[in-house]
C-alpha cells in the first residue's frame, strides 16, 4: 500500500491534477484583479491596506507554482506552497462559515451568477471538502518525494 | 530557497502585469477599503458644518417640487441610507447626481439612467472623486450612491471617499440596482450616463 502511494506513476498524475487546478484558478483571477480584491475583502479577514497586494500576488503564485509542479521543477517546494495556500483557504472559509457569513469562494474569479445566501453557504461547505481533497493530493506528493529532500 | 524563488517570480510577474493593465484591471498596490465608524461631530475636511436643529429652516434642493421631502446634510457621518421611494423622488428631480459604485463592466451592462460610473474597485476611483470635487458641485446637496444592494459594501466605501473630500450629504440607496430593476424604472446600457 505504502509502495503504491509513493509510486512515481501515481505522483506524476497527482502533480498534473493539482497543477492544472491551480494554474486554471490563477489565470481566472489574473484576468480580473479588482474582482478578486473584492472577494478577498468580503472575507473580512485581511486588513484593507493588504487586500490589493494579495489580489495581485496570490494568483501569480498559484500559476507559477502550478507550472513548476507540472514540469517537476522543485516539486516538493511547489507542493508545500500549494498545501499552505489550501490550508489558508480552508481556514478562511471555515471562519466565515462559523460566522454564517456567505462569501463567494473567489477560486476561479468573480462569480457571474447571483446566488442566495443559503446557496452560498452550501457552496462554501463543498469548497472546503474539495480543498481538503486537494490538500491530500499535495500531501501525497510530499510523502512520495520524501527521499528527494534527503539527497 | 525554492519557495522564495517562486514567491519572487510571482511578485515580479504581478508588478509587470499590473503596470501594463488597463484602468479597469489595474489595482493600486496599497488598498484603501477600511470602513470607518461614524465620525465624531466636527470630523472631516474643511470647516465643520453644524447639523440643522429642529427649528432650522431647511432650504429645499434645487429642482424639488413644493412640499417635497428634504434631505438635509449630515456632516457627522459619511452617509445615510434611503429607501427606494426616496430614490425615485430624487431621480425624478433630475438635478440630483447618481453615482454607481459597481464595476465598470457591470455598469455598462445596465445602470440607473443618468448615473455615472465610480467603481471603488478600480485604480482610478480616487482621481474620479477628486475630479468630481473639482467640478464645484454643492457639497451639501444630496448625492445618491448605489451598488448591488444586500450585503454589498461598495456604495458605503464610495460614500466614505466622497465624505473625505467634503461631501456631507451622500445618500445610499440601500437596496441598490436590483431593487431599481424590480420597480421597472429607467435604465441605460453602455458607457454613457
Amino acid at each position: 500500500m505504502r509502495g503504491r502511494l509513493a509510486s512515481e506513476w501515481l505522483t506524476v498524475r497527482v502533480q498534473f491534477v493539482l497543477a492544472a487546478f491551480f494554474v486554471l484558478a490563477g489565470i481566472a483571477k489574473i484576468a480580473d484583479p479588482p474582482g478578486f480584491a473584492h472577494e478577498i475583502h468580503n472575507y473580512g479577514l485581511v486588513p484593507g491596506s493588504l487586500v490589493n497586494a494579495m489580489a495581485l500576488i496570490l494568483p501569480w503564485l498559484e500559476v507559477i507554482t502550478g507550472v513548476g509542479l507540472f514540469l517537476g521543477i522543485a516539486r516538493r517546494s511547489a507542493a508545500r506552497i500549494l498545501g499552505i495556500l489550501l490550508i489558508v483557504f480552508i481556514i478562511a472559509l471555515g471562519i466565515n462559515l462559523a460566522r454564517k457569513k456567505p462569501v463567494d469562494c473567489g477560486c476561479f474569479g468573480t462569480a457571474k451568477v447571483q446566488k442566495t445566501d443559503a446557496e452560498r453557504l452550501k457552496d462554501m461547505k463543498l469548497v472546503i471538502l474539495r480543498d481538503v481533497g486537494l490538500l491530500l493530493l499535495a500531501g501525497q506528493i510530499l510523502y512520495a518525494t520524501k527521499r528527494e529532500e534527503r539527497i | 530557497m525554492d519557495a522564495f524563488l517562486f514567491l519572487a517570480v510571482a511578485v515580479l510577474a504581478a508588478l509587470f502585469s499590473n503596470a501594463f493593465a488597463g484602468t479597469e484591471r489595474r489595482l493600486k498596490w496599497i488598498g484603501s477599503y477600511e470602513r470607518a465608524a461614524a465620525a465624531s461631530p466636527g470630523a472631516g475636511p474643511g470647516v465643520a458644518k453644524p447639523t440643522p436643529g429642529p427649528e432650522a429652516v431647511v432650504t429645499p434642493s434645487l429642482g424639488a417640487p413644493a412640499g417635497a421631502k428634504a434631505f438635509p446634510p449630515h456632516p457627522d457621518k459619511a452617509s445615510a441610507d434611503i429607501s427606494g421611494e426616496d430614490v425615485m423622488e430624487l431621480h425624478a428631480r433630475k438635478t440630483v447626481p447618481f453615482l454607481d459604485a459597481r464595476r465598470t463592466s457591470v455598469y455598462r451592462d445596465g445602470h440607473i439612467a443618468g448615473a455615472r460610473p465610480f467603481s471603488v474597485w478600480e485604480s482610478d476611483v480616487d482621481e474620479k472623486v477628486k475630479a468630481y470635487f473639482a467640478e464645484g458641485t454643492d457639497q451639501s446637496a444630496p448625492i445618491v450612491v448605489y451598488c448591488s444592494g444586500g450585503t454589498c459594501e461598495d456604495s458605503h466605501m464610495l460614500a466614505e471617499k466622497l465624505y473625505l473630500v467634503g461631501f456631507d450629504n451622500v445618500l445610499i440607496y440601500k437596496d441598490g440596482y436590483p431593487d431599481w430593476i424590480q420597480r421597472g424604472l429607467p435604465v441605460t446600457k453602455g458607457s454613457e450616463p
